[in-house]
């Protein structure tokens, strides 16, 4: 559905070029739902301008659904979604219903299939109190979910997504996630998801790409990161005495009042010989044992304290 | 093409249905933005009332000249202001812009449809009323020809600042701040034009009449509405020029926005 091969993109800035893309390679197939994740100015947004038609690439080529994105640019506007968290593709001073049926105009959708799927899509969405309520009174909860149903009214094959969670609660995240989720699962709607949140990514996406530096420095599913970089866990280890802690196979990470952090390796030690390690030591009131989650990984990843 | 043409109506109608939705403001701001057609034209009448004639024009000669500007304003502006270096910039850099290419539009018709601002049809009505004014003072005889004339010269003369604005979106596109340069062109430029041609150097007049024809658009058309004759080099017989010569300039700034786009999307400069 998606290739970009050696895809770089350089800016002119008043300190010179600087490379926002560096040559990255990647191909998505048809159905898949995408993570993709950067530190910020890693390069993610600039990746997502050139898949869709923004920007033209300096160098190496990138494929959208068969289509060459900006040389075929309005071509592709009819098969792609973009939704950007932070900006509004409704029109502000309407009552929303009004920009379902100019995006209907716009993407030249028959007016029977637009009221059949508008009226899907404002069921699932829990749409149906706001349809006759301008854009700018809708909370940002309610405005994401209605961006979400113009963006997908066209029934696009390829959903560009950049923050779409930004700033919700967590039942808005939870309406959000559930329906990009059943979306993609039901119509097979190809996602590319840009975000920091990394639950989103751990909880909807098959693949996650991260991006630094204008490089892809991961590709892979969710669950090969943590198995490659999540192989060191924490035993936190509550002390009876203020006391010296020194086990063999771990290290003390972090030390505050009686309690210690102590990291091991997943395949240096096991967690319950480490255990036995300490009892044997130490007099101890309480332990618990930490798995790093991935937004720790990638943290680290991002500091360069785990090479991918 | 006529479905085409049919989205970008209904975008206009909807930015028209978006700004109706305050009945009150838009009502205000149309009458403000006549108003300061008025209040020009009314200082400009008691001040040459001093001097009797300027250029040997007579005041309400002048006045028809200030409508005609104001008029063909009003028309470029109420199609074109999201193109002024403030607006455009501030879509750029908040995105909007990169939002309107994920559309399957032309970006143009999509900045010209969605932001009709009614309100500039206020200058536009005063200014035609300005002309209406003058002409009867003027002791113009109408009939289809002069109406044809004048109609020709407001539709030219906003063709002309049209382009201006196109040009000057093309710097914005490069430079992303907004430059100054394209609001001189269209307001000092309408401004000058609202003289009689005759009062200033013969550089001045031929950049307005030539290189940024807005001159030409806007005072050789009077010149036959009054009967009058042009100064050396500016002949009455140029009015023939007038559509062929705004619509090349017209060409010329939509080549310009299309190559600021282009240099916008990064598809060399």
């Amino acid at each position: 559905m998606i290739e970009a091969v050696g895809l770089r993109k350089r800016f002119r800035t008043r300190r010179g070029p600087v490379e926002a893309v560096a040559g990255i390679d990647f191909r998505v197939r048809a159905g898949e739902f995408v993570g993709y994740a950067g530190p910020n100015g890693a390069g993610k947004s600039t990746t997502v301008k050139m898949m869709s038609g923004i920007l033209l690439p300096s160098d190496g080529r990138v494929v959208v659904d068969g289509l060459v994105p900006y040389r075929q640019r309005k071509r592709l506007a009819r098969r792609i979604g973009v939704v950007f968290g932070q900006r509004s593709q409704l029109w502000w001073d309407l009552p929303l219903r009004e920009s379902y049926e100019l995006v209907g105009h716009l993407y030249r959708i028959p007016p029977g299939d637009r009221a059949a799927r508008l009226g899907r899509l404002v069921e699932v969405l829990g749409l149906g109190p706001l349809l006759a309520v301008p854009v700018r009174s809708l909370s940002l909860g309610q405005r994401m979910r209605a961006e979400l149903a113009a963006a997908v009214l066209p029934g696009p094959r390829v959903l560009f997504l950049d923050e779409p969670t930004i700033g919700l609660d967590v039942e808005a995240k939870a309406a959000v996630r559930d329906f990009l989720r059943e979306l993609n699962r039901a119509e097979g709607t190809t996602v590319i998801l840009t975000t920091h949140d990394l639950d989103d990514i751990a909880l909807l996406c098959s693949r996650l790409m991260i991006i630094d530096h204008g490089r892809l420095i991961y590709d892979g599913t969710v669950e090969g990161l943590r198995a490659a970089h999540g192989t060191t866990r924490v035993l936190v280890v509550d002390l009876v005495e203020d006391d010296k802690v020194q086990v063999e196979g771990a290290t003390v990470a972090r030390a505050e009042g009686r309690r210690r952090w102590l990291e091991f390796a997943r395949d240096e030690v096991s967690a319950a010989e480490l255990v036995a390690r300490v009892l044997a030591g130490h007099e101890v009131a309480d332990l618990t044992l930490e798995v790093p989650d991935i937004e720790d990984i990638v943290r680290r990843i991002y500091r360069g304290e785990a090479s991918p | 093409m006529a479905e085409g043409v049919a989205v970008y109506l209904r975008l206009a109608a909807a930015a028209v249905r978006a700004n109706a939705g305050q009945p009150v403001v838009l009502a205000v701001r149309t009458v403000a933005a006549g108003m300061i057609v008025a209040v020009e034209v009314t200082a400009v009448v008691l001040l040459l009332d001093r001097f009797g004639t300027i250029g040997g024009w007579r005041v309400p000669e002048v006045v028809l000249l200030f409508g005609l500007a104001f008029a063909s304003q009003g028309l470029a502006l109420t199609l074109g202001n999201r193109l002024e270096a403030d607006n455009l910039s501030l879509l750029v850099r908040r995105g909007t812009f990169d939002q309107v290419l994920t559309r399957p539009v032309s970006p143009l018709g999509w900045l010209v449809a969605s932001y009709v601002d009614a309100r500039y049809l206020g200058r536009l009505l005063a200014g035609v009323g300005a002309v209406a004014w003058a002409a009867d003072r003027a002791g113009v005889a109408w009939s289809a020809g002069t109406v044809a004339l004048v109609a020709l010269a407001v539709v030219c003369a906003a063709a002309v600042v049209f382009a201006v604005l196109l040009i000057a979106a093309a710097f914005t596109f490069v430079s992303v701040q907004g430059s100054e340069a394209g609001n001189m062109l269209i307001y000092g430029g309408t401004y000058l034009a609202s003289y009689p041609m005759q009062i200033y150097g013969s550089a001045l007049r031929l950049v307005f009449v030539w290189l940024v024809p807005v001159a030409l658009a806007i005072y050789v058309p009077a010149l036959v509405v009054l009967g009058r004759q042009g100064p050396p080099g500016v002949p009455a017989w140029l009015a023939w020029l007038t559509a062929p010569v705004s619509a090349a300039f017209l060409a010329v700034g939509g080549l310009a926005w299309r190559g600021g786009v282009r240099r916008y999307v990064g598809a060399g400069s």
